[in-house]
């Protein structure tokens, strides 16, 4: 009349049943809470393999070879009006930045991006902006300011945003990631993009150091 | 702890054993010899008690307090920030006590891990034995049945072994559960008897609300694991997106990441508000409208939908709710160089009252030479009063703004994000001394050529609130199973008739006994009377087909 495992024979006897039945469903239910969390805790923290962070640093990481997802394609208007097509940046080491006018850590570290944009540019490394939750005006206002010369497309609604959110995890602006010559996501700064952390996986991923 | 009928208490049933709880604890520990194991059992018994897990869940209602009172850091980082820096005596404190982040702090956690295991504890070992009460027979026949609260007593033709026969089958056809002696005349057991119980279905209902009440636990952690809720203020003609950047308020589960978001946009193509216009009741609103489009996933087909309060659109495992709407002023703002610097609909917050009387901040981080700050009023259907403006109606049938502009530092280059409708004026300097009040299409040149801001318009805006609760339609099924047992436990009673035939006089004498749980009783005296009819009735019928009247024989 109690579970299958508390009718073994030694349980049979009253005097040991009643303690013995406390004991074993405390202990299992400890266990089970236990494993549980035990479970629970290699589930949410595993998975990482292929992925190494760039200065101890969690929010900057590089992605092993054959552990690169996928970059998705996306076709956008940039500030200026055109249409741009991501796909066309195939073949190139493409810098591709999250920002806003209004983020206020987008804006500390705008002129970082525009200093390695302007020292990888030479080198074949393209350089993209995603303007997210903006309006054209403040985004032009804003290049200006930071003297950002490499395109942005325009991403009002967080569509290109929500694109990248299937393979990379994007949680706001300002978000970096840098993608290699075959169109796959080798590296990325969660947060405030810093030049030691750019220019590691720059190295990393163009094979060269320093540009 | 939940349990409506413990069936530990059941006075007759041989089933239920003695509850472990009655038994002492730790101060008086038997025979002086207390280890591990009686330890362990005590803190068991004592988390699964009834007593621990209410204070438990008055500590996990007191432990939300200050997530309630206090700015936290998921929700408001800049609130926060404020505090830590207008109390900074008491907010390191408050932050190593983990104030800030009460529903991610450890001793959050701990509170409400060991309320789940102390329900956990207290109903599983009560749903096996529930189930054990489920499965038992009935107890044997008693030795005498005139003691029993119902009795009835008559004599037959037809001998024991028969009488008991019948009385078995008109017991089974009434859908009895019966329980005959293992050896048919066990002279040691009495003779003939049959022990019958019905009622069955009030231990399977306590059963099934155990095991609901269980389901509901389960049900509610997997809604606050995985499921997420999210505001998001819309203006009419934006899209959104659902993902994490394009969201104002994002409160995820544990295990919910921005890429479990689902892949759903929305765009707003057009709200409308209507207001009851004249009587008593002007001013109220009569009709909200919103026009949406939407697509499930990025390049699906795109679908038109609409949005009315308390209907919410079902898109993608995800509600969206219409929660509530406002006013969006558009500006443009021209810097000292004539440059467009902003250009945007600018949504304002209107108070609960005041006829959508709304407030709201514009931004200008990159107009050059200086950073341009505004703050703002937007008054729908305006009225000077005695030199104040007051909206007199909800829609915009006299719409102004009344502006104030500064110029100087916005604190936007770095610290800590700043929400969109505050403006720090520390770092700036005022520019017009009273509130500049612009009608549509009319500008204000601020002073010192800085440059020009144009109120051009005013578009709606709704907010959503979106809600992906996982547990939702689980919790409520176990909470209708729960319901379901209860009523069964409550209005089914477990009763019991025994019958005896033993040979005595010139034939044989039947008794017939009963008895039903006294709670709820009523009822059970009419069924006994009838039963106990119907048994004689039948023993009559079947005593007349006898031929012979039954001789008395030795050893019955």
């Amino acid at each position: 009349m109690l579970s299958p495992v508390l009718r073994a024979p030694w349980l049979r006897a009253p005097w040991l049943r009643a303690r013995r039945r406390t004991v074993v469903l405390a202990a299992a239910v400890l266990a089970g809470v236990l494993l549980a969390g035990v479970l629970l805790a290699g589930w949410a923290g595993g998975g990482n393999s292929g992925v190494t962070d760039v200065d101890g640093n969690a929010s900057a990481v590089i992605y092993q070879a054959g552990h690169r997802p996928l970059a998705p394609d996306f076709t956008a208007a940039t500030l200026t009006g055109a249409k741009l097509s991501f796909s066309s940046y195939r073949g190139k080491v493409v810098v591709l930045n999250f920002w806003g006018s209004w983020c206020v850590p987008c804006r500390e570290e705008a002129s970082t991006l525009s200093y390695v944009a302007a020292q990888y540019q030479p080198s074949g490394v393209s350089f993209l902006g995603v303007d997210v939750r903006d309006t054209v005006a403040s985004a032009k206002a804003f290049a200006n300011r930071f003297h950002i010369t490499y395109p942005s497309v325009s991403d009002p609604s967080s569509v290109v945003t929500l694109d990248f959110t299937a393979v990379v995890p994007i949680a706001g602006t300002p978000t970096t990631l840098v993608i290699d010559r075959t169109g796959h996501i080798a590296g990325a700064v969660f947060g405030t993009a810093t030049y030691p952390e750019l220019t590691a996986i720059l190295a990393k991923v163009t094979g060269k150091a320093g540009g | 702890m939940t349990d409506v009928r413990a069936p530990e208490t059941d006075p007759f049933d041989p089933a239920a054993e003695p509850d472990d709880q009655s038994r002492p604890g730790p101060a008086s520990p038997g025979r002086g010899t207390f280890g591990a194991a009686d330890w362990l059992k005590w803190v068991w018994r004592q988390l699964t008690s009834m007593r621990i897990a209410l204070v438990l869940l008055f500590l996990l209602a007191l432990g939300s307090v200050p997530g309630s009172m206090l700015p936290q850091q998921g929700t408001n980082p800049a609130g926060v920030q404020q505090y830590d820096t207008s109390h900074p005596a008491l907010a390191p404190w408050l932050s190593r006590l983990g104030l800030f982040n009460v529903f991610g702090a450890p001793w959050f956690a701990a509170i409400y891990l060991l309320l789940f295991a102390s329900l956990v504890g207290c109903v599983v070992p009560r749903t096996f034995r529930l189930a054990g009460s489920a499965r038992t027979l009935p107890p044997r026949a008693p030795r005498n049945l005139a003691r029993l609260p119902r009795s009835a007593e008559y004599a037959t033709a037809l001998p024991p072994a028969e009488a008991v026969e019948v009385a078995a089958r008109v017991l089974s056809g009434h859908g009895f559960r019966l329980r005959r002696p293992v050896e048919p005349a066990d002279p040691a057991d009495g003779g003939h008897w049959v022990s019958a119980e019905k009622g069955y279905l009030r231990e399977a209902g306590n059963l099934l609300f155990h095991l609901a009440l269980l389901g509901v636990l389960v049900s509610v952690a997997l809604g606050g694991l995985f499921g997420y809720k999210a505001d998001r203020l819309l203006v009419q003609g934006d899209t959104f997106a659902d993902t994490a950047s394009a969201l104002d308020e994002f409160y995820p589960g544990r295990f919910v990441t921005a890429a479990d978001l689902g892949p759903f946009t929305i765009t707003l193509n057009k709200f409308d508000a209507s207001y009851i216009s004249s009587g008593q009741q002007r001013g109220q609103p009569s009709a909200f409208d919103a026009q949406i489009s939407y697509t499930e996933q990025p390049g699906g087909p795109t679908r038109a939908g609409q949005l009315e309060v308390n209907r919410p659109l079902s898109v993608d495992g995800a509600k969206v709710y219409l929660i509530g709407h406002g006013y969006a002023p558009e500006f443009r703002v021209t810097d000292a160089r004539g440059q467009v610097v902003y250009n945007a609909a600018t949504p304002f917050i209107s108070g609960t009252t005041g006829n959508f009387l709304s407030e709201g901040v514009v931004k200008v981080p990159d107009a050059q030479p200086e950073q341009l700050g505004f703050t703002g009023v937007f008054v729908p259907t305006a009225v000077d009063v005695g030199g104040t403006l007051e909206s007199v109606f909800p829609a915009a049938d006299n719409p102004v703004v009344s502006l104030i502009a500064y110029a100087g530092n916005l604190g936007m280059n770095t610290g800590p994000s700043q929400s969109v409708y505050q403006l720090d004026t520390s770092g700036m300097q005022r520019l017009t001394a009273n509130p500049q009040v612009l009608l549509p299409g009319q500008s204000l040149k601020l002073p010192g050529g800085r440059g020009t801001i144009t109120f051009t318009g005013y578009v709606p805006w709704v907010s959503l609130a979106i809600t992906h609760d996982p547990g939702q339609l689980p919790a409520l099924i176990c909470g209708i199973v729960a319901l379901g047992g209860l009523l069964l436990s409550f209005m089914i009673r477990r009763r019991r008739v025994f019958v005896r035939a033993r040979s005595g006089g010139h034939g044989t004498v039947v008794q017939v006994g009963g008895l039903a749980r006294t709670d709820a009783s009523g009822g059970f005296e009419a069924e006994f009377a009838i039963l106990a009819a119907e048994l004689r009735s039948a023993h009559e019928q079947a005593g007349a087909h006898q031929p012979a009247a039954h001789q008395p024989q030795e050893g019955e």
